[in-house]
């Protein structure tokens, strides 16, 4: 599982080496110091997110401010949509940071990636916080402000990160090839906390519905991203 | 093969959309199953890039500062011990182990053999705990996932119940609105029968008075039946008054006088009231010492009973007088007036100057 420390913290890959392996299979495991560039494909920003991790694991907080600079932005807005609280989003933030600090040791790259990690983290912290905040009957009624993909706030400042921001606007564009219920389903099933039943009663669709434009939104989503990404 | 019923699950999985049971038991088809576990873990990858299409919003500067000086508390706290790979730990011990061997060389080579075979068995010891180790925090968050699960299906539960309360509430407020209602209608009766009686309160004062009016009338009706009453009893007073005329005895008493033939009298007597009259007319005046007496023939007694003593007017020669007789009379069988001295005498003497039978 960690066999790829080494190589990775005592020898970085160089720009040139690392565009130069491409998408080999070893290269999943190489993880440069940074990532700066605008071109970086989503595999080398995966190995960087996982590089930094490690980095963190070994009490590098530089790493950690690193890490910080790549994800925050993604993170406090899936936060601040879901609680809607900006105090309430930014402890949210600071708390699941600390814990990605004190778990970054047990991280395992070859079970998902660091940034997908830390959004599962403080997507079920906020949904937690919420639902224990707010009954569900109100759940059901709140607003949600903007759909996915459509959002036209959401755009270039979304993430200023360039690499970031390439990622953010690649995921809106393929979100935007969504049918709108498809579009729909996914936005209150990642954001609002509602059960299954509860997204079919929002959507006054039937409950089997709601989980076949569930299964063919997401699939969808995930091969337009590999062609995206 | 993923069939579509498994992708479904997958997404649903990825989306943390599944609960309790269903989620437990995908939970168990993932662990056997590479292919889907791949599937579930490409799906969840996909989900978490949604978080890019969250409205943008810049954190606040100063929350980046908080975060590594928290990062940098915990660190205090909890020293972190330097991670060492064990690949490097395996390069490091090799040297050891060939340093080792170069300065015992020859002398104690089993012995130096030994001791990195010993080596690597710990090495191996302790992979074999780090898996263990992981293995429990793997169990732990899956407890941890189901505890959670748990909560939020209680949470539910509390939020149903909390639901059927304010149904409950609901129909106690319908319930409220139904009986007061029923009260303004019961008012408004109230008020329609308090105007009724209103109404009424004039007609019975005029049936009291009407009744006070009957009331008198009945009274003066009483008064005049007691008065027809007593007229009726003294009706039959008299009825009973001329029954007894019906048994009176009436005689004419005719003279004797040789000077006064015209006197004559009349005897009434009653049987029952053992009393009569006798009325005269024209029998001459008498001398002061003397006084006519009247007896009555009775068959019983051997002598006339003595009916008493009279005078007559001077002018008229007329009396009438009521008489007993001084013995009880049963039957009368004839009258005789007598001229006797005057306060009369218990047997007669004188002459007779009337006689009627």
């Amino acid at each position: 599982m960690l066999t790829y420390l080494p190589e990775a913290l005592a020898a970085p890959v160089s720009e040139a080496e690392h565009a130069e392996r491409g998408a080999a299979p070893s290269s999943r495991f190489r993880v440069p110091m940074s990532d700066t560039s605008s071109t970086a494909s989503a595999d080398d920003r995966t190995q960087a997110d996982a590089g930094l991790v490690l980095r963190m694991a070994a009490g590098d907080k530089t790493a950690l401010a690193e890490l910080y600079d790549r994800f925050s932005r993604p993170l406090y807005a899936t936060a601040l949509r879901i609680v809607t609280d900006p105090t309430d989003a930014q402890d949210l933030v600071h708390d699941a940071f600390i814990a990605l600090w004190e778990k970054a040791a047990v991280f395992d790259a070859t079970r998902g990636t660091a940034f997908a990690w830390a959004v599962t983290l403080i997507r079920h912290r906020a949904i937690d916080r919420v639902r224990s905040r707010r009954r569900r009957s109100e759940l059901l009624t709140a607003a949600l402000p903007a759909d996915l993909g459509y959002d036209e706030d959401s755009g270039a400042s979304a993430d200023t990160s360039a690499a970031r921001s390439d990622q953010a606007s690649a995921v809106r564009a393929a979100v935007a090839t969504l049918p709108g219920d498809q579009k729909r389903a996914l936005e209150l099933a990642f954001f609002s906390g509602l059960t299954q039943q509860e997204i079919a009663q929002k959507l006054s669709a039937p409950l089997g519905t709601v989980k076949a434009r569930i299964r063919r939104g997401l699939l969808k989503l995930r091969d337009s991203l590999a062609h995206r990404l | 093969m993923i069939d579509e019923r498994h992708e479904e699950l997958a997404a649903l999985f990825a989306l943390d959309l599944l609960e309790g049971a269903e989620r437990t038991q995908f939970e168990s088809a993932v662990a056997a199953d590479p292919a889907l576990a791949a599937l579930v873990q490409s799906l969840r990858e996909s989900s978490a890039t949604l978080a890019h299409t969250a409205p943008a919003t810049e954190p606040p500067p100063a929350l980046r500062a908080r975060i590594l000086a928290s990062a940098a508390a915990v660190s205090a706290e909890q020293p972190r011990a330097k991670i060492i790979p064990f690949p490097a730990l395996i390069g490091w011990a090799a040297a050891a182990c060939f340093a080792a061997l170069a300065a015992i060389l020859g002398v104690r080579y089993y012995s130096g053999q030994s001791e990195a075979e010993s080596l690597r068995s710990r090495i191996a010891t302790t992979e074999l705990a780090l898996k263990g180790a992981q293995n429990e925090n793997d169990a732990a968050q899956i407890i941890a996932r189901r505890q959670i699960d748990t909560l939020i299906q209680q949470a539910a539960g509390s939020s149903r119940q909390l639901d059927a309360e304010q149904q409950r509430a609901t129909n106690a407020e319908s319930r409220l609105a139904a009986t007061a209602l029923q009260l303004a209608a019961a008012d408004k009766k109230a008020v329609d029968a308090l105007q009724q009686l209103a109404q009424l309160t004039p007609r019975l004062d005029a049936a009291s008075r009407n009744t006070a009016e009957v009331r008198t009338q009945a009274e003066e009706l009483g008064a005049a039946l007691a008065a027809a009453q007593t007229h009726i009893a003294s009706l039959q007073h008299d009825l009973q008054t001329q029954g007894d005329l019906a048994n009176l005895k009436i005689t004419a008493l005719a003279s004797l006088l040789k000077n006064s033939p015209q006197a004559i009298a009349v005897a009434v007597w009653n049987p029952a009231k053992q009393e009569g009259v006798l009325k005269v007319d024209k029998l001459p005046a008498l001398a002061a010492d003397k006084t006519y007496q009247l007896w009555v023939v009775d068959p019983q007694y051997p002598n006339p009973v003595d009916g008493g003593v009279f005078t007559v007017d001077p002018q008229t020669g007329a009396q009438s007088v009521k008489f007993t007789g001084k013995q009880p009379i049963a039957a009368i069988a004839a009258y005789a007036v007598t001229m006797e001295r005057k306060g009369g005498v218990e047997k007669s003497a004188g002459p007779f100057l009337l006689l009627g039978k």
